[in-house]
């Protein structure tokens, strides 16, 4: 009996493989969508499918590109360094023309490689660590901005609109939550002084402790470096406690559901974030499709949407699928994003990341500041 | 098996399944978990019954009896059967593509690993929450090492298997006078402390960046960076950690250590001096994590602090559990099953680490005492009483 | 200062001790560490902003408030109860006699299951709790701010907790447990159901950890399908600084935990606060190897 519950196990999981493993007709392209799909962020690697898969959609609704289907391959590296590298040696070993991905800067990188040495194109919608495009690999883009341009903006603002002010300074002691407190201290300059700096927890959801030893260090104002279910309870929390002084935070707090935990509370928050989508006509159609068919956007599907955008249409241009072709193409062209004009510099990087400084107001996030 | 128990069962069970998720999925999913549970069920009745379970049944036979041959053969021709095993492990890599042969590198490191805690866990039953600490020191040491006094990756192999034991005998010392399930939690404390230490002292560790640029091992002028380097690398270091683990099991210490595990106050009676070995038993395993964590640095390259996590202790824990606490082959195929099923399950997308789960349970319900236990037929069966 | 480190430590200490009481409950009597039971306590927490999703839509909560929380509360503990129960049936009762440690890998693979279905169903994204009322009420206390939910919880925590002892000692079903507990074999000879017992164990420690499960829901507004990792570890070693098995030690150790822990941030170090809980747990266990209030178990031989 034993065996045959082996035996029974081993055709259930040959089964599951074959049935799996489908064998791509030679009429489609495809290109692969890496980020963390299962697990705690898996959040975030959801919202970057949705975005390649309404691009390619749409493309194939159009015809495909090259008079072939284009067909998206999802896979997880679960935010974890070694499974980004599987993933990556498997979208390039399955012959992918090109990879949406990966979320985590900690998965960027290290598969950055992979993707260099397969000649793949790669371009993150989100690893905003800027050591990933300072690598020197030439098919390695990132469509969002870089810690160090952001955090310089946040830096700027206080500087002229809290001038001299006590400023505390939190971060998610993450690759991004850190990497942006820190080039936000760095510009910070002379004038306002920072009176605290401390990291909590990813994934904490009691942050009283530390609000009480920052509220005892009277702030006129708190930075924090993170995303938004942390950023959220953070402001909720604070607001308890009778610590009153605005925060502000950077682009991964941009997300409705930080308005909806934060709720009331929420109010006064100042973030940095791209200018407005909704300010440009060529996003409306985005935002409205994306709405439709999965539900509010992430702060990031605009970016995977248009990182797939990017690639397929650079397909189209370049006529071939080489990687370093397309590479060489991406980097030559003006592109016209669901947000506007994209342009790549040497490294990969976008040109001129248009950071500008949001509020929210009665629950809503509404533009209001941008460096003169 | 009456009728009404072959009927209600599976009702019951898809009705329970069902109901339980309402609340979650809503009554529309409800109701088709509900009947998918159902029929499921009763198609695992059916391999019991009838001719789909005559067939399976035979087919049961069929490969209880190849078993059979092979372990027979094997013990009979034990040179030829390694010899053709050998083969299939160094030439096959040839034909195998990149992302195969990363997963498989990942295996063979995996099976250190776990052959490193099976000494702490499986031989002397001591119950070890916190081996990914080790690991950590391995992949941290050599990382420091390499990027700050250039040490090669040879060098940082003894470095990192040192400072690993070391860590070792420090908690071994620390623990010595806990048993059970107090070891287990200080274990646990421990991997938690290693993984915040990491994440939080950047002067040394870099912090969540994880040091980046760790030097690859290299031979004369070969530089390993394709897969099927590391694929060699780590088989090798995995075949080292066999034959040592095989020789030491069977050694007066691994029978010393087996003695402690079954009963630690009869040991002591018989002479066992328990505290040394009990703190050898987590130095050796610390240094087999040392070992694997050095060629994990240098087969990414990259460390950072998510990859030594106390999930991460789980899962190695688990490869021992599954594999056959006290068995060399089970463990090695446990590791080799945990790394390549979720591997395998990449086709169902979202529903993977779901299907990894219900694997882990279904798998410990059908191997209690893992997938191979100690003992395998050395003989032919019938010989023994010769 | 200190006064309001101390009230944020005691909220958090009587949550960890709720969600503690079901580990050492079931330690107690299977010595098994299960490692599913902090998804029961997430479970708990979407099960409750379920209930007053309907309950809201239906007006209960405009119409009384406090009764429809009571209710949701209810809600999650007997459905938590059954997932409980069924677990125990499906993933533990078949490997009763297999090796200490083959229950505790099932029990990981019941932990990884339960957070796939709650993310697969409900979404990976965090979900909000109803606000049931938009300002909370706070008091200030020598300089400290105390809301009327941080009093609710430790009150409701302290409750459950002393009932929970009650039963253990005063009632038939203490007793069969305490008998289990002590020898599953003895007790069965001596006529005690040990299946039901078991089965008992597991719904009321489910439950526990769904009452917390809303509570904490309600206290930080959000839940998402990760919050039992984090919870169960905090938990478990709440346990074991008490003295696994023995539940006035989990309330104990719960509260400890939690106070060193806001205690630690407040005057050593935010990014440390673990590192600092986990030192001191193990300084105890090195002075007291059963933890706090555990009995010493002498060597058998």
């Amino acid at each position: 009996m034993k065996v045959s519950l082996l035996a029974r196990i081993a055709i259930l999981l040959i089964a599951i493989t074959t049935g799996a493993c489908t064998s791509a007709p030679s009429n489609v392209l495809t290109i692969g969508a890496a980020g963390p799909m299962t697990g705690d962020q898996s959040k975030m690697g959801i919202d970057l499918r949705h975005g390649v898969e309404l691009a390619v959609d749409e493309w194939n609704a159009k015809g495909g590109v090259l008079g072939k289907r284009i067909v998206m391959q999802v896979e997880d590296d679960q935010h974890d360094p070694k499974q980004a590298v599987a993933v990556a040696n498997k979208l390039v070993n399955s012959g992918v023309v090109g990879v949406i991905g990966h979320w985590n800067s900690s998965a960027s990188i290290p598969a950055s490689g992979v993707y260099s040495q397969g000649k793949v194109v790669m371009i993150t919608p989100a690893s905003t660590n800027p050591r990933l495009t300072e690598q020197g690999f030439p098919t390695v883009f990132r469509i969002c901005g870089r810690d160090d341009q952001q955090g310089p903006l946040a830096a700027r603002f206080v500087r002229e609109r809290f001038p001299n002010a006590a400023v505390a300074v939190l971060h998610d002691k993450t690759t991004y939550g850190q990497g942006l407190a820190e080039e936000f201290q760095r510009a910070l300059g002379a004038g306002p002084r920072v009176v605290f700096s401390s990291g909590v927890t990813q994934g904490d959801k009691d942050f009283r402790a530390v609000l009480t030893t920052v509220k005892a260090a009277r702030p006129e104002i708190i930075f924090f470096g993170g995303i938004y279910p942390e950023a959220a309870l953070l402001v909720r929390q604070a607001r308890e406690l009778g610590l009153t002084a605005p925060f502000i935070s950077g682009d991964g707090t941009y997300d409705q559901k930080f308005l909806e935990i934060a709720g009331p509370a929420a109010d006064g928050t100042y973030l940095t974030f791209g200018p407005d989508p909704a300010d440009f006509p060529q996003s409306q159609a985005f935002l409205t499709k994306y709405h439709e068919r999965f539900g509010p956007h992430g702060p990031y599907s605009i970016y995977a949407y248009d990182a797939a955008n990017i690639l397929l249409s650079a397909i189209a241009q370049a006529g071939t699928t080489d990687g370093l072709k397309l590479a060489e193409v991406i980097r030559g062209t003006s592109h016209q994003g669901a947000q506007g004009e994209i342009r790549f510099d040497a490294r990969g990087d976008v040109l001129n990341a248009p950071y500008i400084v949001w509020i929210v107001k009665q629950g809503r996030f509404e533009q209001f500041w941008r460096p003169g | 098996m009456t009728l009404e128990r072959k009927f209600w069962g599976p009702v019951g069970w898809g009705l329970l399944a069902g109901a339980l998720l309402v609340p979650l999925a809503g009554v529309e999913h409800g109701a088709k978990i509900a009947v998918a549970v159902a029929i499921a069920t009763a198609g695992w009745q059916l391999t019991h019954r009838g001719p789909a379970a005559r067939a399976i049944a035979r087919t049961g036979v069929i490969l209880n009896r190849i078993r059979g041959r092979a372990l027979t053969a094997v013990s009979e021709n034990r040179r030829a059967w390694m010899l053709v095993g050998a083969v299939t492990l160094a030439a096959g890599p040839l034909a195998l593509n990149n992302y195969v042969l990363d997963v498989l590198a990942l295996a063979w490191l995996y099976v250190v690993l776990a052959l490193g805690l099976q000494i702490t866990v499986g031989f002397t039953g001591l119950l070890d929450l916190g081996y990914a600490a080790f690991y950590a020191m391995g992949a941290y040491g050599y990382a420091l090492a390499s990027t700050r006094f250039g040490v090669s990756f040879w060098a940082g192999l003894p470095l990192g298997a040192l400072l690993a034991a070391a860590c070792g005998v420090l908690l071994g010392v620390v623990t010595l006078r806990l048993r059970g399930d107090y070891l287990a939690i200080v274990t646990l404390g421990f991997i938690q402390i290693v993984h915040l230490v990491l994440n939080n002292w950047d002067r040394v560790t870099n912090g969540p960046n994880g040091i980046l640029h760790i030097g690859r091992p290299q031979i004369g002028s070969l530089v390993f960076t394709d897969p099927i380097h590391f694929y060699y690398l780590m088989l090798g270091v995995a075949i080292v950690a066999i034959l040592i683990n095989t020789r030491v099991q069977s050694s007066r210490i691994g029978r010393a250590w087996m003695a402690i595990r079954d009963d630690e106050i009869a040991a002591e009676a018989m002479g066992v001096p328990t505290t040394r070995l009990k703190i050898l038993a987590f130095a050796s395993g610390a240094a087999w994590a040392g070992v694997a964590g050095v060629c994990f640095a240098g087969k990414y390259a990259f460390v950072s602090p998510e990859s030594f996590t106390f999930f991460e202790s789980i899962v190695i824990l688990a490869m021992v559990v599954l594999g056959g606490m006290s068995s060399i082959p089970g463990v090695v195929v446990g590791a080799v099953v945990i790394v390549v099923v979720p591997e395998l399950l990449r086709g169902v997308q979202d529903y993977r680490m779901l299907a990894f789960g219900a694997a882990l349970v279904f798998m410990m319900a059908a191997r209690p005492e893992g997938l191979i236990r100690r003992g395998l037929p050395k003989r032919r069966p019938g010989a023994a009483a010769a | 200062m200190f006064l309001q480190q101390l009230i944020n430590g005691l909220t958090l200490g009587g949550v960890y001790a709720l969600v503690a009481l079901g580990y050492t409950m079931v330690y107690g009597i299977l010595e098994l560490i299960n490692f599913a039971h902090g998804e029961i306590y997430m479970l708990g927490a979407y099960i409750g902003i379920i209930a007053l999703g309907l309950f809201t839509a239906w007006g209960w909560t405009a119409a009384a408030p406090a009764l429809s929380l009571l209710a949701a509360v209810a809600v999650a503990a007997v459905y938590c109860g059954a997932v409980g129960a069924t677990v125990e049936r499906l993933a533990y009762r078949p490997l009763r006699r297999a090796h200490r440690l083959t229950p505790l890998i099932s029990a990981i693979g019941v932990s990884i299951v339960l957070q796939n279905v709650v993310m697969l169903t409900q979404g990976s994204a965090d979900k909000v709790f109803p606000r049931l009322s938009d300002a909370p009420t706070t008091f200030a206390v020598a300089g400290a701010t105390v809301s009327a939910l941080q009093l609710w919880i430790v009150g409701i925590s302290a409750a459950l907790m002393g009932s929970l002892h009650l039963l253990i000692r005063k009632t038939r079903l203490g007793l069969a447990m305490r008998a289990t507990a002590q020898d599953p074999r003895m007790a069965s000879l001596v006529g005690v159901p040990v299946n039901r017992v078991i089965t008992a164990t597991f719904v009321i420690g489910s439950a526990l950890a769904a009452v917390a499960g809303v509570m904490v829901g309600l206290y930080y507004g959000v839940v998402n399908f990760f919050i039992g990792y984090v919870a169960g570890i905090k938990a478990f070693t709440a346990a074991v600084l008490g003295g696994i098995g023995n539940v006035p030690g989990a309330m104990l150790g719960g509260v400890i935990l939690g106070v060193l822990e806001g205690l630690g941030a407040g005057y050593l170090s935010n990014e440390y606060k673990d590192v600092i809980a986990f030192v001191i747990l193990i300084l105890v266990l090195i002075v007291r190897p059963t933890g706090l209030m555990g009995e010493r178990i002498p060597d058998k031989v």
